[in-house]
């Protein structure tokens, strides 16, 4: 009998102690994250998600790749018309006021208060910050932040008796013509395919041009492009000069412009710090990075970032939006920071993960990397150079596209060219504005 | 192969459906009576029927439905926000200068993509029949560009005729062309027509090759005793007993270009430079999927169908007048 009973108080306990183990398992909660990372950023994310779920019992996070960024969020809108978004989703910058006022999301800093995280939110890199914040509160979770830098051959600029490229665009210009003269590369530069963002909108950045009225749409949505009366009107004069002296070339469709330059046909590329992945894989010539140039006589501002944050959809119970804010906390943590910018040349999200990079010694061996985030935090963010909130800004952006390639073609002159851009627009601004009027 | 047999009967039927087209005048009155034996009532034919209007309606009168609507409306895209605008969108669009050139650029693009398209299946169609070895091989060859996804066709061809890395770029550098689609119009027009028409060759080309066997023997051959060269019966003979044949691939080449080509342009110019190889189709598609401008694109799809539908009533109107149905 004694034996029965302890038989019996055996499977009870087995019985108690399945029941403690099996639902810890069961009851992960499980959140989806859509994402645009592909290739070898696609894995760091496998890894990062990894090491997220690994660290703690009691949330999964679940990375999908929907494709790039613009089907990334074509693929969300439609999953959130149909009420099944996913929790976590990665929006380029350029879609921020999108995001902001389309009643879909919950803001970060909210979600963080919520859910019982202090956050340090000024710890913050500036740029980054500023970019996705609203009325002073952060609206995503800064993910992948980038910013464009100066690629260059060494070899090439050597040649032409160079050391390396001028810090103004107007010493640059006789550099690139000399190094072309000399022999040093067939052309001064490669055409990234995303030229607008570092050669037009960076540009009016580092040289604290305006970009739209109401400080580039930060202070309203009556915001107008303005872009058609300052220093943007002669660069894209300067890129059309050098597009007809073939100092600049376009690769054109099948081919990467990233490829011209790590093959040694040009001798400089403004691109992306998130880059140096690539380059560092594909190039054979003895390359290095430095800051944009800006125009002579003036303090260049610090640039601002491209990339993409993670934005909180609506829709999800308490228990899933605390695995989000858990996720997000240990984002943020320095460690994993200096990973991330490790595996993936972006930048680091705050100064504590940046000290540690730098007191790491990283920056000794892997120089070039540091420049995008000292670049993103030279001097004091002005109004033109905090960032850009204008709605509709890929629309706005295609059609500025447009206008500039009519100035290769040589159809519009760079005045005619951007001043018709800058209408175009407005119109885009202001249908946006006529949608959203009393929401910012 | 399923549809080569397919089109290789419709191809042939039609000049024989038009030849029984004379008689049915007459034995029309017997007509309503056969179709009467087969089917009793309004139920079996509604149940057969079913599946088709089901597709029908799911996959293309719901989406036009909601289309139409959305081209009256300025929304946000999470669809959380909507204003009635009326007319704003297609107002907005024709005052829209880059509109009105989507609309030249689009008509440009697909004449001139129809016109190479049959002139190269016509001239691969007619070869055929004087192919003595290696026909199967021959067809096969032809066929395999329409196995070929777009997209992948796109990066072909962009890659073939890039101007630093193509091969054929190359070669029409070293005989002197100034060649360069990232920078001139007519370069890059020229350049998608051919990837189009590429794609599209072999769809012309099976229904030649069949119209073309359809063609009687016996005159061909009358035509032959009678000291007509191969090209000549070709003109004089085969060309306008396949009129149906061709005038039915005009159409259907037109309704290619308008609505299928997008992928190829997005792949080998995506639309530029300056908006130069911007078809309608593909705007419809930057604008509402990338630009997430719902409204417009919704009312340039529905600007888009009423082009296709207008053209394709005028092709009927005045060109099908001068095709022959009968033999």
């Amino acid at each position: 009998m004694a034996l029965f009973l302890k038989r019996r108080q055996v499977l009870a306990l087995a019985a108690a102690l399945c029941s403690l183990t099996t639902p810890a398992l069961a009851d992960r909660v499980e959140v989806q994250w859509w994402h645009a990372m592909s290739g070898v950023n696609g894995e760091r994310i496998g890894e990062l998600v990894k090491r997220f779920n690994d660290s703690q019992q009691k949330y999964t996070v679940v990375a999908v790749n929907k494709g790039n960024y613009d089907e990334v969020l074509n693929g969300t809108i439609a999953a959130y018309r149909a009420k099944r978004a996913p929790a976590i989703v990665q929006v380029y910058e350029r879609g921020f006021m999108t995001m902001l006022l389309s009643d879909a999301t919950v803001p970060v800093y909210k979600l963080m208060a919520d859910n019982g995280y202090k956050v340090d939110w000024s710890d913050f890199i500036k740029p980054v910050a500023g970019y996705y914040s609203y009325k002073g509160n952060l609206m995503a979770m800064p993910f992948n932040s980038s910013s464009p830098i100066l690629f260059y051959n060494v070899d090439a600029f050597k040649k032409a008796g160079f050391d390396k490229p001028a810090e103004t665009w107007g010493e640059f210009e006789k550099q690139l013509y000399a190094i072309k003269k000399a022999g040093g590369a067939e052309c001064g530069t490669a055409l990234a395919t995303d030229y607008h963002w570092s050669l037009i909108e960076n540009y009016s950045a580092v040289n604290d041009q305006p970009y739209g009225t109401r400080a580039n749409g930060y202070d309203g949505l009556d915001t107008e492009f303005v872009y058609n009366k300052t220093l943007v009107v002669p660069q894209v004069a300067r890129m059309k000069r050098w597009l007809d002296d073939g100092v600049l070339q376009i690769a054109g469709q099948g081919l990467s412009p990233e490829q011209l330059f790590t093959s040694g046909q040009c001798a400089t590329y403004f691109a992306s710090t998130a880059a140096h992945s690539g380059i560092e894989r594909g190039a054979k010539i003895n390359w290095s990075a430095t800051y944009l140039p800006w125009e002579e006589g003036r303090s260049p501002k610090n640039s601002t970032i491209g990339g993409a944050a993670l934005w909180v959809m609506k829709g999800h119970k308490p228990e899933e939006y605390a695995a989000v804010a858990a996720f997000f906390d240990f984002l943020a943590k320095p460690d994993i920071q200096f990973w991330w910018h490790k595996a993936t040349g972006y930048v680091p999200l705050t100064n504590t993960a940046y000290e540690l990079a730098k007191s790491s010694g990283y920056y000794k061996e892997s120089p070039t990397r540091e420049l995008a985030v000292l670049q993103l935090s030279r001097g004091t963010p002005t109004e033109n150079s905090l960032g850009f909130h204008f709605g509709n800004f890929t629309q706005a952006m295609f059609a500025q596209r447009e206008e500039v390639e009519a100035v290769f073609t040589g159809k519009k002159n760079a005045q005619q060219a951007m001043d018709d851009a800058v209408k175009r627009g407005n119109e885009i601004l202001r249908q946006f504005e006529k949608l959203n009027r009393g929401k910012y | 192969m399923s549809a080569v047999s397919e089109a290789r009967t419709a191809g042939a039927q039609a000049p024989r459906r038009a030849a029984a087209k004379a008689p049915a005048v007459r034995t029309s009155q017997r007509e309503p009576g056969l179709k009467q034996a087969h089917l009793d009532g309004a139920g079996l034919p509604a149940l057969l029927l079913f599946p088709q209007l089901a597709i029908l309606l799911i996959f293309f009168f719901i989406p036009a439905i909601r289309a139409l609507a959305q081209a009256f409306l300025l929304a946000d895209p999470f669809g959380n926000s909507a204003q009635f605008v009326w007319f704003d969108n297609f107002t907005a669009l024709f005052r829209s200068a880059d509109y009105r050139n989507s609309i030249w650029v689009t008509l440009w693009f697909t004449l001139a993509q129809n016109v190479v398209t049959i002139l190269v299946a016509g001239l691969l169609a007619f070869a055929t029949n004087h192919i003595l070895h290696g026909r199967g091989v021959y067809r096969g060859v032809i066929l395999l560009p329409y196995a070929i996804a777009p997209a992948i066709a796109g990066i072909l061809w962009a890659y073939l005729f890039n101007p630093a890395v193509g091969p054929i770029a190359f070669y029409l550098k070293g005989w002197g062309v100034p060649w360069d689609p990232n920078l001139d119009s007519l370069d890059a027009m020229i350049l998608v027509v051919l990837s189009a028409s590429w794609k599209h060759i072999c769809y012309d080309y099976i229904f030649l090759v069949a119209g073309l066997l359809a063609v009687p023997p016996s005159l061909m051959d009358a035509a032959a005793v009678d000291g007509a060269g191969p090209l000549r019966r070709f003109f004089m003979i085969s060309l306008p007993l396949i009129g149906p044949t061709l005038f039915f691939l005009v159409t259907m080449n037109f309704v290619y270009g308008f609505f299928e080509t997008f992928a190829i342009i997005d792949a080998v110019t995506q639309g530029g430079p300056a908006g130069a190889t911007d078809i309608l189709v593909y705007k419809v598609y930057q604008d509402g999927f990338i630009n997430l401008d719902l409204g417009s694109s919704a009312a340039q799809s529905v600007l888009l169908m009423a082009f296709a539908l207008v053209l394709t009533l005028l092709q009927f109107r005045y060109v099908e007048r001068n095709v022959n149905y009968h033999l």
